[in-house]
């Protein structure tokens, strides 16, 4: 956040408005609030984790689910890997 | 259901809620008290922090407390609506006839014959965009078994272009109820003769399929015969100068964030999403009873955004959805801000209705914790502007703020990774962040309307551009 030099003080406001208590709590209530969102776009900036592909667990189905009552049952986290291949396209 | 006091009481509820948070926050630092007044040479002290003319950061256990209780709140509805939609897969409700559970039973070592796609394309004097669209289904790796354009109401050559094009037309009868009305007439007339992997794709008339989508879907639907609907993801025509790049830059991250949700669906868009014929017929039965509507219709006609109320409808009979990162396709844009703000209008509206008319349910707990989301951004983001102004128009000199720039150069970085994928152009926008910011205060100020609008029961009113006379686009209502 940067101040314009380029203009006078007081330009439309007395700058003793910065001085009083509902400005200083205003300021601290966007202060919070930036933080809050500021963790969150970090928590979007980095790759999402997915715990749970970390634990080893037994994922393998039951039964199938395939349309086809004889095929195999798959196991999960491969099937959602192996659909994983091709990215949408951009606009640019 | 649809006009009722509660319905009006949406807008009240969220406002009230957002509101109140804001407050509590306000109140909670007034309360704290200023430290004592501290004059420095060109300078003020900021209540609790001396951030404003100082390089000091806001103290340590302030800040750990204000990003904890963020990443808490975000990660609490994300773990809410894992579990819910866990329990709802393994119900055998039969609140729930379409809970995955069920769905396996029923069909357990029947073979109901390979996965064929039919199409209904509703378009109303879409002869502009209509070629286009047909031309990329009949180029897609899986073909389409059926195409069918569902002529509603058209004065134009929409339908004799689609039998040029040799696909089937169906031509609503008497219809008044827009694109829903007539997909409905279409639906009951098509879903009896549909088999159970006889899938049914519904797509707007000026949307194209990239390449690889049926394949994909078809491949999704094929494996998992308890999947009920496969969504696409919407990415931006291009054109339209800097209103369509923001736009374009919307959608990239709208589907960034499904990808990280690992196709985990927010709506099975209008644009273009396949359903199995029993989630269709299952809607159909239980509306008027489990869900609103009007039995027997497939889509609810009182809804302004037909696409989330299905969603909502197929969620809440325990259906499983998904929009695989494969299954893309390019839809128009709106050309300016006019057509953008009743475009978005509508949505807005559209879902807080459908919010009021299913009431607070499981599978609604995530549409809520968006409103409450965009809710408390707008104060947000209203208190960060003001108080920007206030300090423009109250001081003459420079003030640098390194921790805030900091921030500021956290949220620069996000805008441009989440729009990546969208090239240079949406690169450049992003990393400006502050024409962004004023793109999401548009949407705000639409958000705000539609919530006064609906909280004062004010008649929602449909605006249908046509291509022809205005030369701009939109899509059929």
């Amino acid at each position: 956040m940067a101040i314009s030099a380029a203009l006078p003080a007081g330009i439309l406001f007395p700058e003793e408005l910065l001085h009083s208590d509902w400005f200083a709590v205003l300021a601290t209530f966007v202060a919070i609030n930036t933080l809050m969102y500021g963790a969150l776009t970090i928590a979007k900036i980095l790759p999402k984790l997915h715990p749970g592909d970390w634990i080893r667990t037994r994922n393998q189905r039951s039964e199938t689910r395939s349309i086809h009552p004889d095929a195999p049952a798959v196991n999960e986290a491969t099937d959602f890997v192996n659909t994983r291949s091709r990215q949408g396209p951009g606009s640019g | 259901m649809g006009q009722g006091l509660f319905q009006r009481m949406v807008g009240i509820v969220i406002a009230v809620t957002v509101g109140g948070a804001a407050a509590l926050l306000w109140f909670a630092i007034s309360a704290t008290g200023n430290s004592a007044a501290e004059s420095r040479a060109e300078g003020i002290v900021l209540g609790v922090w001396r951030i404003l003319y100082d390089s000091e950061a806001p103290q340590p256990r302030v800040i750990l407390a204000a990003i904890a209780f963020a990443l808490l709140l975000s990660a609490g509805v994300a773990l809410l609506e894992r579990r819910i939609a866990n329990r709802s897969r393994r119900s055998a409700n039969p609140r729930t006839p379409l809970a995955p559970k069920i769905v396996m039973a029923e069909t357990r070592g029947v073979y109901a014959g390979p996965v064929t796609v039919t199409v209904l394309i509703p378009a109303h004097n879409e002869e502009a965009s209509l070629p286009a669209t047909i031309a990329s289904l009949m180029s897609q790796s899986h073909r389409p078994e059926r195409v069918i354009v569902v002529a509603d109401n058209c004065t134009d050559a929409t339908a004799a272009l689609a039998r040029e094009a040799g696909v089937e037309v169906f031509e609503s009868v008497n219809n008044t109820k827009k694109k829903a009305g007539a997909l409905n007439q279409a639906l009951k007339w098509l879903l009896p003769g549909q088999g159970d992997n006889d899938v049914v794709m519904v797509m707007d008339a000026d949307t194209s399929l990239d390449d690889g989508f049926l394949e994909a879907a078809v491949a999704r639907l094929s494996n998992d015969r308890a999947l009920m609907a496969v969504g696409g993801l919407f990415y931006g025509e291009e054109g339209h100068g800097i209103v369509g790049q923001f736009q374009r830059n919307e959608y990239i991250r709208y589907s960034r964030e499904i990808g990280r949700r690992r196709g985990r669906v927010f709506v099975l868009t209008g644009t273009a999403s396949i359903f199995r014929p029993r989630a269709l017929r299952t809607v159909a039965r239980g509306r008027g009873e489990s869900i609103p509507g009007i039995r027997g219709d497939v889509y609810d006609t009182a809804s302004l955004t037909e696409d989330n109320e299905l969603t909502i409808a197929l969620k809440s009979l325990g259906g499983l959805m998904i929009s695989p990162m494969q299954c893309t396709v390019v839809t128009e844009l709106m050309p300016n801000f006019r057509t953008l703000w009743a475009q978005r209008l509508r949505w807005q509206r559209g879902a807080l209705e459908n919010l009021g008319a299913y009431g607070a349910t499981p599978q609604t707990l995530r549409y809520w914790a968006q409103q409450f989301g965009i809710g408390y951004g707008v104060i947000a983001l209203s208190a960060y502007l003001l108080l920007v102004l206030l300090m423009v128009l109250s001081l003459d000199i420079w003030v640098w703020f390194p921790f805030w720039l900091g921030i500021g150069v956290v949220f620069s970085i996000e805008r441009v990774v989440t729009a990546w994928k969208g090239g240079w152009r949406a690169r450049l926008l992003a990393v400006t962040l502050f024409p962004e910011l004023f793109f999401d205060m548009f949407l705000n100020v639409v958000y705000v309307r539609g919530i006064i609008d609906i909280s004062l029961g004010r008649q929602a009113k449909w605006k249908h551009l046509n291509h022809a006379q205005t030369g701009e686009t939109s899509k059929v209502q």
